[in-house]
């Protein structure tokens, strides 16, 4: 069997230098994309003092993080963003499996009009949405509750992770399940015991990308809660708007924010490589 | 009633189609209801007042004339930017070289960052003050610029936030797209000596035209109805010339307070992405099935 050689680009300089021109192209893209984050690490090891000048100046602090850890609102912010993030993302999987499951296995009037109505939510603006939304979860007496939020944030997700999960189940050969279900599989047993599991893949990738928006999540975290659910987001803006320029504070926020939304997506990389298969 | 098969079938759509009544259906229903309506706080009546919140929405020259050619702009150089990045990036992680991991890590930086922390991020390097991109042109002779107060530049900025917030997720979906392409046709390319550029042209991104299509109806809609990262990085300003359609429905109903000519506002933005996004999705389907 032939190598399969990979085109070298500017194939007419010698290879050290266009390994050199390759790698400090890489790292100047890299530095492009990690800057603002960089940034934001750099600010958070600030004294209130050095934040206006963070290019500038020796004293780095880690009081930022000792302050910060030690309101009690933000360690609650952090708890309500990590549980709702987690369970937002088993019942949004729950929901829409399924129905990305429906619309890839049958046909028929029933799928059209599902599809259809997929398709056109998925294009409605949120603000048209979020506003009346507000008076809906009032009206529910479930504002600035879990569960207001949480719904919302299931319903948010339904359109599109059908669609994908359609383009999943389509990418599977459905011959297996109708195999089970002539041994004697019910249709909800060909569903859970071999549909799910082959589609594996593309169900851990969603739930790292769904966990991930919903951890990073503001307009709906804003519009529906109040001060008995703090979430993560909403208190970092905080900072830097209704609480004064807390710059430092801000950062300090943002850095620990980013550290389970690096890990997920540190381990969970893979995963969504491998699954998001459309 | 039903057979087993329909039972089975409506089972599994139940839950989704429950939540989407309930939580999307209902508030749509309110806000159309007060696109009808004269719903300002100072009239408790709430008024029938019929189209008239349309006429005035679709007769607004700031609408007319700022509004919408700036959501389409936006639209088409967001995406068209974030395409091109993500694909550049896609095939770079896909051959493999030291480091591929660290570098595939750091790409994936900005889908992990919260987008309103981002903006604050993004606007607070680009202050004409103390922001660290003047620090760095006056350190080099050049002059600062008040980035976020000039027209153009601010609705640069605002772009190439929303290229860099989203190129990580056109990464990954090409990225998962090259790696389920078959291998042979690249081994007989490779065989036959075909330049690298007649490999992309001529086999990669015809085999990669289904992905790349979905992914341009998804983010092409979500571009279009864009909020957070304007909102935060400009307001719209300066005065109103970076408006997005966003902006200019929660300006209407949350600022001047008038619910009724906001979701007028709205839904005027939802029918043109609807019908974009249907000429969009036949397009998908022609291009799929060729």
């Amino acid at each position: 069997m032939p190598m399969v050689t990979h085109p070298e680009f500017l194939p007419d300089l010698p290879n050290w230098s266009r390994k050199t021109f390759f790698a400090l192209a890489l790292a100047a893209i890299c530095f492009a994309f990690a800057f603002p984050v960089l940034w934001l690490i750099l600010t958070s090891l600030r004294p209130e003092s050095g934040v206006y000048y963070v290019h500038r100046g020796t004293e780095f602090t880690l009081g930022n993080f000792k302050e910060v850890l030690g309101q009690e609102r933000i360690i609650e912010a952090f708890i309500n963003s990590a549980v709702i993030s987690t369970l937002a993302t088993v019942f949004s999987l729950l929901v829409t499996v399924s129905s990305g499951y429906m619309l890839s296995r049958f046909t028929g009037p029933a799928t059209r009009m599902w599809f259809g109505t997929i398709y056109i939510f998925r294009c409605v603006p949120y603000i048209s949405w979020v506003l009346p939304l507000y008076f809906v979860v009032q009206a529910w007496g479930i504002y600035d509750t879990y569960v207001g939020l949480l719904l919302p944030h299931i319903a948010v997700h339904i359109c599109f992770f059908s669609w994908l999960m359609k383009g999943f189940f389509d990418g599977i050969d459905p011959s297996m399940e109708y195999a089970a279900m002539i041994d004697g599989c019910s249709r909800w047993g060909a569903f859970i015991r071999v549909a799910i599991p082959s589609a594996l893949p593309a169900i851990s990738a969603l739930a790292v990308l769904c966990w991930l928006f919903t951890w990073n999540e503001f307009l709906f975290a804003l519009i529906l809660t109040g001060n008995r659910v703090p979430v993560i987001t909403v208190v970092m803006a905080q900072f830097v708007t209704e609480m004064g320029l807390h710059w430092n504070l801000m950062a300090a926020t943002a850095v620990m924010a980013l550290l389970p939304a690096f890990l997920i997506a540190l381990f969970g990389q893979k995963y969504v490589i491998r699954g998001l298969r459309i | 009633m039903f057979g087993e098969q329909q039972r089975f079938v409506l089972l599994l759509i139940a839950p989704a189609a429950l939540l989407l009544l309930l939580f999307q259906v209902v508030p749509i229903v309110i806000g159309a209801n007060a696109s009808f309506r004269d719903w300002a706080l100072y009239n408790p009546k709430k008024t029938w007042i019929g189209f008239d919140h349309y006429v005035a929405v679709i007769s607004d020259p700031a609408f007319l004339y700022v509004v919408l050619p700036n959501t389409f702009l936006f639209m088409v150089l967001s995406v068209a930017g974030a395409l091109v990045a993500g694909l550049a990036l896609a095939l770079l992680l896909n051959r493999p070289f030291r480091g591929q991991k660290l570098v595939q890590t750091i790409l994936l930086v900005p889908l992990m960052v919260a987008p309103v922390v981002a903006a604050i991020m993004i606007r607070w390097i680009f202050n004409d003050q103390f922001g660290i991109v003047n620090v760095v042109l006056e350190a080099i002779g050049l002059e600062g610029q008040p980035w976020l107060v000039q027209r153009w530049s601010a609705f640069g900025i605002i772009l190439l936030t929303d290229i860099w917030l989203w190129t990580p997720w056109f990464t990954l979906l090409l990225l998962a797209g090259l790696q389920s392409l078959p291998k042979e046709p690249f081994e007989a390319a490779a065989i036959d000596g075909t330049t690298t550029w007649r490999v992309f042209r001529f086999l990669t991104l015809p085999m990669l035209r289904p992905v790349i299509v979905v992914c341009v109806v998804i983010r092409a809609i979500d571009a279009f109805r864009t909020f957070d990262i304007v909102w935060t990085l400009t307001g719209g300003g300066p005065g109103r010339s970076t408006e997005l359609f966003s902006l200019y429905a929660y300006v209407l109903a949350f600022l001047n307070l008038d619910l009724g000519r906001g979701s007028a506002a709205a839904i005027v933005g939802g029918l043109i992405i609807l019908v974009l996004g249907v000429v969009m999705y036949r397009l998908v389907d022609r291009i799929a099935k060729a």
